[in-house]
């Protein structure tokens, strides 16, 4: 009974978790805020403290990489046959017959509406005049995805069957999600070289995890008496997994093949730049290097188009249980042969076609005359998102807020006066009983002043292990720290922070307008109706192109990207935002009406916290996605970890890399934990 | 021994624990109560695991029906699947017609599963990608009996419950009642020695319950499986068995047949299964009647006729209007016994302790 004679512990026993965490951060970022000033080390890493860690790690890899370049090249070899002969059947075909192959597969699939689908998608594409180039890019994808079919699917039964590796897989496929794309290349380029081959590769690897997860996942979820009722039949290992358990997670499984071919093509679309392949993604790259926005967005849409087909089509796949007549798609099929037939010798060349031209003309001349109107208005936007919301986050309130943005100098009096008042807030805060909410505050008000950018290390590290504690407990706090330990050495430190602050930016935003949309839509139908559409759209649409329409109205920089992060990242808050508030259960909105609640008080009282967790997991998927987005807005602009990673690409520099991509790995895992980790909390609180 | 005198199913001391490192945990908890099983099943609760069956120890004779009953969480579907060997027993023995399942190799699982076992479950486990005749042939399939022959097969148990016509539909076109059909179609088209039914009706409407109930106890006299059914409900288990075991929290408190589990529960909880119980329409004029003393009676013009295996119910409905001893008759005519008509209605009393 001596601990509760003393006073600490008495004291520690009265405060939460999160309040002992938030309390801590707050007194190392003022010992830090204190001292910076004389000990130049709190507040920036010394170089000489970094070891060079991606040196080694370039040494080391290329050295691996070497010695299985023999055996990769090889590989190559082989993997160019179907290569090249999937190229040449696509390439050769006369373009009636895919058109028409098209059309017939999507009627098999889905009836008039995919028939249509395939036949508006294929013609748009033939009379862009990208023809060829869209081929390239479909050869690609149709050599990579039954790779990535098959790995997925091996992975994912094989974690099925051996229990214990179940773990290690599920921890590889949460890596290889995090990694950012560009990073799988650097070293694939060592290994096979310049070409398509690279392109192949890297979308294969990055598209199979997915499928394994889903396998994984469908084979899980098969009901344990089905199982059993395939034991009890008298069947082998072999002929229960494959007569009764796979078929019986078809769905799920279509569901993989889905999104193992969206991210097939979007992987093949990223690979354009290491260029080399002549593809629809490289001539993206290209026109908007060339600022033809025109063709440029037209190329995009050529790439949205490929994307909806092949995601609409394989989605009507896993869910449509009516079959088409067969009868109309062979007669589709007929009537292309017997077109390239007639008209064969008067087939124009799908190169020559430029129905779409005038179009793209006509966009950018619209295009040139709207930014020259309105160029004031929106370089005002720009500038004033910049200078009053991105840039004082960026480097804090006391750097920002200059003489020729804001009006005024910031001086070190005023930085006093907002601690003060921070102080004064916190503190009234923690007298009515929510220390936490106060200390928080002045975390906050902390942060602000400094800037993300410009944080002393000391206190990233405390405050993401403060924060590990309260989400997961000790281990992860000390695992997160370990982590963050590793970039500080390698001295990627500073670009994880600029990569942070940008991100961070972006998730607050987006958490922000999605979750206001997302409310919106929970409320009123009629928003919902025309949101929904909206984000299939941008769930579909490759990552690359997002680039696009942000730069045709704002050039490259950082507003730029981080716009486009905004655009790509905003949708799951939206949808899991709307699907948490509209999923509580019946009774408990009849309880709330019953107790004479309003629509907005059931919303607020009863809808919202039972919806915590799940919009916890849409914020968890906002934050993955927008470090996804990050390095692809490398391409227009953006500094830190994407920048450096997209260099090393450029440089074939396989340390800086791969010890940029795995910083970024890094914090995109940490991120993930916490907040599922809160998530995780929310629910066992509401007995979920 | 020879395998035709052995009984259907032995179980010995079969224990089920869930956790980690279960055997070693058992068998220390065994050793240091000296083989007390209620004194080892506390001991690995407080290590945080879960023993779900202790102890089990019954025999099934060949041909009976055999009902094991209990609420939910007692461990009565975890001890079927231990039978059936779907898990593997933490401890203990069972035999079926005297082989040794639990040390059984996979190849020979298969095979007895292939020849023997039949399985019918709670929620059907019917493969949702099958027809009802797939499904139902899928046992053949795996054998590699060729298309026609297992369709043909199918066929006759298709039939046999009822479901001709319904043969090509799938799983998800059925309702409830007419999937258990399908289940039980399935369990059956291979021919089994041993049939296990895990709460087959227990997720029917009561309609439909007790109408497959009724089907079930046909299909069963025509057939001369051995079969172990798990039910929560003790009125199902009074109308379907031979005999019954009664468990709770994984322990058997109690087996015996209907009339005695009715009539002489060995505790509480059992009593409280038999309260809800109209004991009338379950025991029998023979657990109540003095036997032995009615040797000089004579039948008379009057005589009620009551007989030994008569319900108390319709011993009670004849002798209703008489205040004396009642002779009673067995099937061959001889009298062996008497009763009072107050004791028949004594014993219809639910007696409110």
């Amino acid at each position: 009974m001596t601990t509760a004679a003393d006073p600490v512990s008495a004291a520690r026993a009265r405060l939460t978790p999160g309040a002992q965490a938030a309390l801590v951060t707050v007194l190392v970022g003022c010992v830090c805020l204190l001292l910076g000033p004389n000990l130049p080390w709190l507040t920036a890493w010394p170089a000489a403290w970094t070891a060079p860690a991606t040196q080694w790690v370039g040494v080391g890899a290329e050295w691996f990489l070497n010695a299985i370049k023999p055996a990769a090249r090889g590989f190559s070899e082989v993997l160019r046959f179907p290569m090249d002969w999937a190229n040449f059947v696509l390439g050769a075909t006369p373009w009636p017959l895919l058109v028409g192959g098209a059309t017939a597969l999507g009627w098999a699939i889905g009836g008039v509406r995919m028939a249509m689908l395939g036949f508006a998608g294929l013609s748009f594409v033939l009379a862009s005049g990208y023809w060829a180039q869209s081929m390239n890019t479909l050869a690609l994808v149709a050599v990579s995805v039954p790779l990535a079919l098959l790995l997925g699917g091996a992975i994912g039964i094989l974690a099925n069957e051996f229990t214990r590796i179940r773990g290690a897989v599920q921890a590889m496929l949460d890596v290889m999600q995090t990694v950012p794309t560009f990073a799988y290349l650097t070293p694939l380029l060592l290994l096979f070289g310049f070409g398509p081959v690279v392109g192949l590769i890297a979308s294969a690897i990055y598209a199979a995890p997915p499928m394994a997860r889903n396998v994984m996942l469908g084979l899980e979820r098969v009901d344990a008496e089905i199982k059993e009722a395939a034991v009890m039949s008298g069947g082998t290992r072999l002929q229960q997994l494959f007569q009764v358990e796979i078929p019986s997670a078809a769905s799920q499984i279509m569901v993989g093949v889905n999104q193992c071919l969206m991210a097939a093509l979007s992987m093949v679309i990223i690979a354009a730049v290491i260029g080399g392949f002549d593809d629809i993604g490289w001539e993206v790259l290209l026109t908007m290097r060339k600022a033809q926005f025109g063709q440029s967005l037209l190329a995009g849409l050529v790439i949205v188009a490929f994307a909806v087909i092949i995601d609409r089509m394989s989605a009507a796949l896993a869910l449509e249980r009516r079959r088409y007549d067969p009868r109309v798609a062979y007669s589709l099929i007929g009537l292309a042969v017997v077109f390239t037939v007639v008209f064969w010798s008067h087939l124009p060349d799908p190169a020559t076609f430029t129905l779409l031209d005038p179009l793209a003309a006509a966009v950018d001349h619209g295009l040139g005359a709207f930014t020259a109107d309105n160029g004031a208005r929106l370089d005002a936007i720009k500038n004033g998102a910049m200078f009053y919301g991105l840039l004082p986050l960026k480097i804090g309130l006391d750097d920002a807020v200059l003489d020729f943005t804001w009006g005024f100098q910031w001086t070190a009096a005023m930085s006093l006066a907002l601690y003060a008042l921070a102080l004064v807030a916190g503190l009234l805060l923690a007298l009515r009983e929510r220390l936490t909410g106060g200390l928080l505050l002045v975390i906050a008000v902390g942060m602000l002043e400094t800037g993300i950018a410009n944080l002393p290390w000391p206190f990233v590290l405390t405050a993401t292990a403060a924060l590990a504690w309260v989400a997961q407990g000790r281990g992860f706090a000390a695992i997160a720290t370990g982590l963050l330990l590793t970039i500080l050495l390698s001295g990627l430190f500073e670009r994880a922070l600029l990569s942070l602050y940008l991100s961070g930016a972006a998730v607050f935003a987006c958490a922000l307008v999605g979750g206001c949309i997302g409310l919106l839509c929970a409320v009123s139908p009629l928003a919902w109706r025309i949101m929904r559409p909206i984000c299939d759209m941008l769930q579909t649409i490759p990552l690359f192109v997002f680039l696009i329409p942000v730069l045709m109205f704002f050039q490259i920089g950082e507003f730029s990207a981080f716009l486009a992060i905004c655009l790509y990242a905003v949708v799951p808050m939206i949808r899991y935002t709307r699907h948490g508030l509209i999923s509580t259960p019946g009774e408990m909105i009849e309880a709330a009406t019953a107790s004479g609640a309003t629509t907005w008080q059931t919303m607020r009282d009863v809808r919202a916290p039972y919806a915590a967790p799940t919009i916890l997991l849409g914020l968890n998927q906002t934050i993955l996605y927008a470090f996804a987005m990050l390095v692809i807005a490398a391409l227009i602009g953006t500094t830190g970890l994407g920048q450096s990673i997209y260099l090393a690409l450029g440089q074939a520099d396989v340390g800086l890399g791969l010890s940029a991509g795995a910083s970024m790995a890094v914090l995109a895992l940490i991120a993930d934990r916490l907040v599922q980790g809160f998530a995780e909390e929310r629910r066992r609180a509401l007995g979920l | 021994m020879s395998s035709d005198t052995a009984p259907a199913i032995t179980c010995r001391h079969v224990w089920q624990v869930f956790g980690p490192d279960s055997e070693p945990a058992l068998a220390q908890a065994l050793a240091q109560s000296g083989g007390d099983a209620a004194a080892a099943a506390v001991a690995l609760r407080d290590k945080g695991l879960i023993p779900a069956v202790q102890d089990a120890t019954f025999e099934v004779a060949e041909g009976e029906l055999f009902v094991i009953m209990g609420l939910s969480g007692s461990g009565k579907s975890t001890l079927v699947r231990c039978i059936s060997h779907l898990l593997d027993p933490t401890g203990g023995e069972i035999r079926i017609h005297g082989e040794d399942i639990v040390t059984a190799s996979k190849q020979r699982l298969i095979e007895l599963r292939r020849n023997k076992l039949g399985m019918v479950f709670q929620h059907f486990g019917l493969f949702p990608h099958m027809t009802v005749a797939q499904n139902v042939a899928y046992p053949l399939r795996v054998q590699g009996v060729k298309q026609a022959a297992r369709r043909a097969k199918a066929q006759t148990v298709i039939d046999l419950v009822g479901l001709s016509g319904r043969e090509d539909t799938y799983p998800r076109e059925l309702s409830g009642g007419q999937r258990q059909r399908v289940g039980i179609a399935r369990s059956l088209v291979a021919d089994c020695e041993v049939w296990f039914l895990d709460e087959p009706f227990s997720a029917l409407d009561p309609l439909i319950r007790r109408q497959l109930q009724d089907e079930f106890l046909q299909i069963r006299a025509n057939l001369n499986t051995t079969i172990v059914f798990i039910t929560h409900d003790i009125n199902e288990a009074l109308k379907l068995a031979d005999r019954i075991a009664i468990m709770r929290d994984g322990r058997i408190v109690q087996i015996g047949t209907p009339t005695e589990i009715v009539l002489n529960p060995v505790d509480d909880y059992v009593r409280e299964f038999a309260k809800d119980v109209a004991r009338g329409r379950h025991a029998r004029v023979a657990s109540v009647m003095h036997s032995g003393d009615g040797g000089g009676h004579v039948r008379g013009p009057d005589d009620p006729g009551l007989r030994r295996n008569m319900t108390l119910d319709a011993a009670l409905a004849k002798c209703m209007d008489l205040y004396e001893p009642v002779p009673v008759w067995d099937d061959s005519g001889m009298c062996v016994g008497t009763v009072h008509p107050a004791e028949l209605a004594a014993a219809l009393q639910v007696d409110e302790a």
